[in-house]
């Protein structure tokens, strides 16, 4: 049986996302992001091409490995200036009904008492379409933003990131029974008092001793992203992740990622094709093949290889500014995303990158794939890496916005439909039944299930 | 005299917010407010009525004090369970266009460099129409739920309040140039890097060396809201806050309270006019007296006694619960609650008020008084308020929601507007400009304009410190 495949939209509240420099195409409405108008119509052009949801990346820091300091990420509004994510979610849940919203937080920034309060609100609002992208950290300047001198070490980030995890489940499972709520105006008990209890914790570095502050959401736990695929990160997933996020230039790259985050998740008990898994894509489509290789070659022009070198030494801690363009790209450790510059070292042995190779790559699209042809080619291809990677969908990156995306409803998911290998309406619903069918809950073997109130 | 009067509508993330037990009304809709529309339809007819906000409360902790445990506060539902306020504006914001939203938040919960941005954004996703309410407690059981250990509380909550404005005025106000941003698509500047600076903040509590992470937002600054009313906190609403809510049950009182606010707005070297002091009062009102009246004994009868008190219990910080229902509250002689329980009684100094009269008192409105009359009569008597105690309008809060505002908007703000003491249309602008008529930056009096020039603002700290 061929498998569906899924589509997210990858997006974030800043003008330059994946693909800098393209916020000054003329069609592009990149620099409106920090309009509600925008982000309404995107939600509604994503809903129209049945998309599993939006998911909005976020960083708390600024891209300052590049030459030493912001200067080109700011010229090239690289992933600055940038918004609050969270914020988007209400208005553009008032305008649809099944999308679904994955919300990037990092766990190093709010305590787990509050965070957890958020994103339940955020559920009852959405009536069930939160998801929320667990990230534990990765520029140096957003933990400095946040007082600290450097980010934790790699591998002791995801030491914390479980107890964060350990405390937000107690609160969101644990705390108050599903039939907590009465709202009984006869007798006048809104909520029973004996179904509800204190989440305690004390643990190495979160310390809790209340009850969850909101009611019992859709969800409870939103649905779980992730994105990190080094080896810690993938531990982690495996424990943890509904969903992953990951992002490499070829199928060579990705495939043995997926097979090491599928075999993670086996080796905690669960199904490992329970966990769903997107790469990082962008497309470009026309009517035509030609019709669509004439737009790239016209976004071509306004990518930024200096804009993309800023993202590229953001995302691997390697300062590009002091490297020669024609030179060849090695591998070094550092604290950053180890697996961004696997990407363009060892990820695919028959391939070596340039630094201008790199550039041009990463221009549009970051370190993603671009499909550029009629829906028939971008169909073909979207098939093959299904086929080829064992991955569920993709995370589709912009080149201009919404346009992409608006080609892609247009265009691609009537091909796919008709090739049945998408859906043709949205489940009923939340987002976590849309995504997996069954239960709104999470459910054993998963971790969080344990956390549950018996 | 025709003085102006504005209304704030007073609501939070939860059931029966100021009036325990009537979510059970049959035509309460508070226990909606897990749904949007609950918000989107409050938000436009509060523009309707040309309100000048809705303010969304927040407590991040919980009644526990009213026979030391929570079964009342849950059983009746007494602000828990309490949802985030923040990410009810956006959905409010695209259904209105003049509605301003006061959002609070403690700093006890939240980094200033994270919070900054979540602020900012707001006010650019509002286009301007976003307000801050500050506050500087916080339950102890909350400060512990977050990890901040002892240390954080043998501080000056003011001191470290002091600092996380400080914080934050560099951010909103010193970090981006106005002419940071250019979006010129020729030469492929997005920012001009010269223009965004680092603000370099290493204080006692926070140490931020970055620049704001969101470009300029209409306000910069969000309107500053507090609702202190200790003496140092009206010492902090007098240098920072441009709108001051208070909750005070009598004319009395409030006429001194709000003396002694624009006191310190004056001290503070501001205009002591050019702050909006907002008194808590829950307005019931029909067409007729008559009819007013019948709806106030239809609503009273879903009171919960115990509900209020647990509320009461919270505020004043004393266990009502040790006390029988019918016992003289000057009995209760506690130090920490004299105050309260004095300024409570200044509703009616004449009168020998009980536990269950306080409870019934707090059970519609909570602490702030409740006028109930025709329009003509209500009318009649805000006036009077206004004139005679100088507050500059109210901080309405609902006994049945949305029925109590609809109410306003439909018989009093009309006789209002025939006065010519209510506004008739919205001021273009943002909220800054539709409060106080000017721009829609920070005035230059205030201490947050001085961050403005974050050297200027470094050179002043160094010589203070010397």
């Amino acid at each position: 049986m061929t498998k569906e495949i899924r589509l997210n939209a990858f997006e974030m509240n800043c003008v330059a996302h994946q693909s800098p420099g393209l916020w000054r195409h003329p069609r592009d409405r990149s620099r409106d992001y920090k309009r509600l108008d925008y982000w309404i119509e995107l939600a509604k052009i994503l809903e129209r091409g049945l998309f599993d949801g939006l998911f909005i990346a976020d960083v708390l820091g600024v891209y300052d490995v590049f030459g030493g300091d912001a200067r080109a990420a700011l010229t090239h509004a690289a992933q600055i200036p940038v918004n609050d994510p969270l914020l988007l979610v209400s208005a553009m849940a008032a305008v649809t009904r099944h999308l679904g919203f994955g919300v990037t937080a990092n766990l190093s920034f709010e305590p787990p008492y509050t965070f957890a309060r958020r994103m339940s609100t955020l559920d009852h609002l959405t009536e069930g379409r939160v998801g929320w992208n667990i990230v534990t950290g990765y520029l140096d300047s957003a933990a400095r933003g946040a007082g600290r001198e450097k980010q934790t070490a790699h591998d002791d980030r995801y030491d914390i990131a479980d107890e964060y995890m350990q405390v937000v489940y107690k609160l969101w499972e644990g705390s108050w029974a599903d039939d907590a709520v009465k709202a009984d105006a006869e007798t006048g008990v809104f909520t029973d008092p004996d179904k509800v209890r204190k989440a305690v914790h004390q643990g190495e570095h979160f310390w809790l001793d209340a009850l969850h502050l909101s009611e019992p959401s859709p969800q409870r736990t939103p649905v779980l992203y992730q994105a990190g695929t080094s080896p810690a990160g993938r531990l982690f997933a495996g424990r943890h992740a509904e969903c992953v996020f990951l992002s490499g230039p070829s199928k060579v790259a990705i495939a043995p990622r997926v097979a090491g985050l599928r075999a993670n998740a086996a080796s905690v008990g669960r199904d490992a094709h329970s966990l769903r898994i997107f790469a990082l894509a962008t497309t470009i489509l026309g009517a035509t093949d030609e019709e669509a290789r004439a737009k790239l070659a016209d976004y071509r022009q306004y990518a930024d290889l200096e804009a993309a070198l800023t993202l590229l030494s953001g995302w691997t801690g390697v300062d590009f500014a002091k490297l020669d363009p024609d030179q060849l790209v090695q591998h070094v450790e550092n604290e950053a995303g180890r697996t961004a510059l696997e990407n363009i070292t060892r990820a695919d042995p028959n391939r070596t990158w340039t630094v201008r190779q790199a550039a041009e790559h990463v221009a549009l699209g970051g370190l993603g794939p671009v499909f550029v042809g009629s829906p028939s080619t971008v169909a073909d291809q979207l098939e093959e890496w299904v086929d080829a990677t064992d991955i569920d969908g993709f995370n589709l990156a912009f080149a201009v916005r919404p346009e992409t995306f608006a080609d892609v409803s247009d265009l691609l998911v009537p091909e796919l439909q008709r090739r049945g290998r998408y859906k043709t309406v949205y489940p009923e619903g939340t987002l976590r039944e849309k995504l997996f069918g069954g239960s709104p809950r999470l459910q054993a073997p998963h971790v969080g299930a344990g956390y549950r109130w018996s | 005299m025709t003085r102006q009067i504005h209304f704030n509508a007073f609501d939070m993330n939860c059931v029966g917010h100021q009036s325990p037990g009537l979510w059970a009304h049959p035509r309460d809709r508070s226990w909606q407010y897990k749904d949007l529309e609950y918000w989107t339809d409050l938000a436009k007819l509060l523009e309707r009525g040309k309100f000048d906000g809705v303010f969304i409360a927040d407590v991040l902790g919980v009644y526990d004090v009213y026979k030391g445990n929570l079964d009342t506060a849950l059983r009746v539902s007494t602000q828990i369970p309490v949802n985030d306020p923040l990410q009810l504006v956006p959905a409010m914001a695209l259904v209105t266009e003049h509605l301003g939203f006061g959002v609070t938040a403690s700093i006890s919960f939240e980094h200033p460099y994270t919070f900054a941005r979540r602020i900012s954004t707001l006010d650019h996703l509002t286009k301007g129409r976003a307000g801050w309410n500050i506050v500087t407690s916080y339950l102890e059981s909350g400060a512990r739920n977050i990890g901040l250990g002892s240390q954080t509380q043998h501080d000056d909550r003011y001191e470290v309040a002091d600092e996380y404005m400080e914080v934050v005025y560099k951010l909103w106000e010193g970090s981006w140039a106005d002419d940071a941003v250019l979006r010129d698509r020729e030469r492929r500047i997005f920012t001009d890097p010269t223009k965004v600076r680092p603000i370099r903040h290493e204080g006692k509590h926070y140490k931020v060396p970055g620049f704001h992470l969101s470009e300029p937002s209409p306000q910069r600054t969000p309107v500053l809201y507090q609702a202190g009313a200790s003496s140092r906190g009206q010492r902090f609403a007098g240098e920072h806050a441009e709108c001051v809510f208070v909750a005070t049950p009598s004319k009395t009182v409030l006429k001194k309270t709000v003396a002694a606010i624009r006191r310190s707005v004056a001290e503070a070297g501001r205009d002591p006019r050019g702050v909006l002091i907002f008194n808590l009062q829950t307005v019931i009102v029909d067409e007729t007296d008559a009819k007013a009246k019948a709806k106030y004994e239809d609503y009273k009868q879903y009171i919960d006694l115990d509900g209020a008190l647990a509320l009461g219990s919270g505020w004043m910080g004393i266990d009502f619960g040790a006390y029988g229902l019918d016992e003289p509250l000057r009995h209760i002689k506690t130090n920490a609650v004299q105050s309260s329980i004095d300024a409570f009684s200044s509703a009616d100094p004449s009168k020998v008020w009980t536990v269950r009269e306080l409870a019934e008192w707090i059970g519609i409105g909570g602490l702030g008084p409740l006028i109930v009359g025709g329009s003509q009569t209500v009318a009649d008597t805000l006036q009077e308020w206004v004139e005679e105690t100088d507050v500059d309008g109210f901080n309405l809060a609902y006994a049945v929601t949305h029925e109590t505002f609809a109410d306003i908007v439909e018989h009093l703000v009309p006789e209002l507007q025939k006065r010519g003491v209510y506004r008739r249309d919205y001021t273009p602008g943002t909220l800054r400009e539709k409060l106080f008529g000017a721009g829609s930056r920070l005035p230059d009096t205030h201490p947050g304009a001085s961050y403005r020039d974050l050297d200027a603002a470094a050179r002043r700290s160094r010589a203070a410190a010397e």
